[in-house]
């Protein structure tokens, strides 16, 4: 073959070559200006900032607004850790004031806040909440019938209304009396009086003491509360409804003015009871 | 039946438990186990044919009165002011415990015990009531069980 020649195929592929490099030279020109500017914002730290910062805030912003659902699980993890770690520093410097009834309480209490944390993770994939809600979405099933017909697990044995001040009870609902209800209301005003003193918590109550899977509820009212006794498991959400239950039965069903009743055990009130908690949980 | 709150407090150490235990459940014991907090227990005592239940209140002992958590007093319908006749230390705030006392309680019905009374002779207690000017309404031994059901029954016929 000649030197020199080229056929029709060969001239337009020179060709080709030749407008690409041209265009490699316009492109490396531009890429070559840009990699400068760059070089300039890059090594200026007043340019770098002024780029960077609107990032960083957005940044920052997505996260802050996304940080429960996103960390929650890392964070919470740590937090219990934490508290686990340093619960016996904490009760090694409040058991020699407060005694043993407090340790167990702050156990306890302890406990709870476990409790809660597993139990926010755990409720939001719980198949049994979601078929609930589906259901009193379809059959229009009241949020506390819900409620009573889920607390399978935990059963309400007692119920006590007690006067505030002097523990004195005033009533009660009881699925099988074997203690004496009496003892119990004044132990249970004396072990609330003993731990809101011993926290110094003004206008903050006592709300639970759980004994192993026992628990007791306590519901504060202005010259009385409510006190629930469980056996089972109860979650907070049930704890939380629970609650409500109980408000619904002291707006409705216990008008009481102070001094109302002088140390007389109120039969009308136990049997108000009787027949709320009746019904209520039969259903 | 009748609930009444009656508190049992007092100085350390002066024998409220065991005024407590005694009248509870009959017992008495030599060892000292101070009293954490309060402890609460019944008993239902029959006076003049009509029946009391006396929910009773066993409160920590406290050097004055205003050191002991108000909120144990409240509601509360007898007072059993507890000293030890042996150890003047326990009655030298009676006045002003007492005055708290009913500054708190207004409408309870107060009752001023010396205690540990098998300690002392006759004549050693008259000298130690004396000298608190005859304020003391019983003088009771929770050792030996002597006045403490009467102590009680006083209080609960003030109560009805
Ligand atoms: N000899 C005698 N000893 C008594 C009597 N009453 C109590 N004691 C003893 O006194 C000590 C203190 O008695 P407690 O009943 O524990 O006293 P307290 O008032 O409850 O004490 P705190 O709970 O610390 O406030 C114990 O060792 C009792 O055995 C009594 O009548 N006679
Ligand atoms: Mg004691």
């Amino acid at each position: 073959m000649q030197q020199g020649y080229m056929n029709d195929i060969e001239k337009q592929t020179f060709q080709d070559e030749i407008l690409l490099s041209k265009l490699r030279e316009i492109l490396l020109k531009e890429d070559r200006a840009a990699l400068h500017t760059v070089q300039e914002v890059l090594d200026d730290p007043e340019k770098l900032s002024n780029r960077i910062s609107p990032i960083i805030e957005h940044r920052l912003d997505i996260l802050k607004q996304n940080f429960p659902e996103e960390y929650e699980r890392i964070v919470t993890g740590i937090i219990e850790k934490k508290i686990k770690d340093s619960q016996d520093d904490l009760l090694d410097v409040i058991y020699p004031v407060l005694g043993k009834m407090i340790r167990k309480y702050v156990n306890q209490q302890f406990q709870v806040l476990k409790d809660n944390i597993d139990g926010r993770i755990a409720n939001t994939f719980s198949s049994k909440s979601i078929i609930g809600r589906l259901r009193a979405l379809v059959f229009g099933v009241r949020d506390s019938e819900l409620l009573l017909s889920n607390l399978d697990s935990a059963v309400i044995e007692e119920v006590y209304v007690i006067e505030r001040d002097s523990g004195i009870l005033m009533g009660s609902y009881s699925r099988n009396s074997t203690i004496d209800k009496e003892v119990i209301a004044g132990m249970l005003t004396a072990i609330k009086s003993f731990v809101e003193d011993a926290f110094q918590r003004e206008r903050e109550d006592l709300e639970l003491i759980q004994y192993g899977t026992y628990k007791i509820l306590i519901q504060n009212f202005h010259t009385y509360y409510i006190a629930i006794a469980l056996g089972g498991t109860l979650s907070s959400s049930e704890k939380a409804k629970l609650s409500t239950l109980i408000l619904d039965f002291a707006e409705k069903e216990l008008k009481l003015g102070k001094k109302h009743h002088e140390g007389y055990l109120d039969y009308e009130i136990s049997e108000k009871l009787q027949t709320y908690f009746t019904a209520k949980l039969s259903t | 039946m009748i609930s009444k709150k009656v508190i049992l407090t007092g100085s350390f150490g002066v024998g409220k438990t065991s005024l407590f235990n005694q009248f509870i459940y009959s017992r008495f014991s030599d060892k000292y186990l101070t009293t954490i907090g309060v402890k609460v227990n019944k008993k239902v005592i029959s006076i003049e044919g009509k029946e009391l239940s006396i929910l009773l209140w066993d409160i920590a002992g406290e050097v004055s009165q205003d050191k002991v958590p108000v909120s144990y007093f409240l509601g509360a319908s007898g007072i059993i002011y507890v000293f030890d006749l042996t150890r003047p230390t326990t009655f030298k705030n009676i006045e002003t415990d007492l005055d708290y006392l009913k500054g708190l309680l207004p409408n309870s019905s107060v009752k001023i015990v010396g205690n540990k009374k098998d300690l002392l002779s006759e004549e050693e207690i008259e000298e130690v009531l004396k000298t608190i000017g005859n304020k003391c309404h019983i003088t009771t031994s929770a050792k030996t069980g002597e006045n403490v059901n009467e102590l009680f029954l006083e209080l609960g016929k003030e109560l009805l």
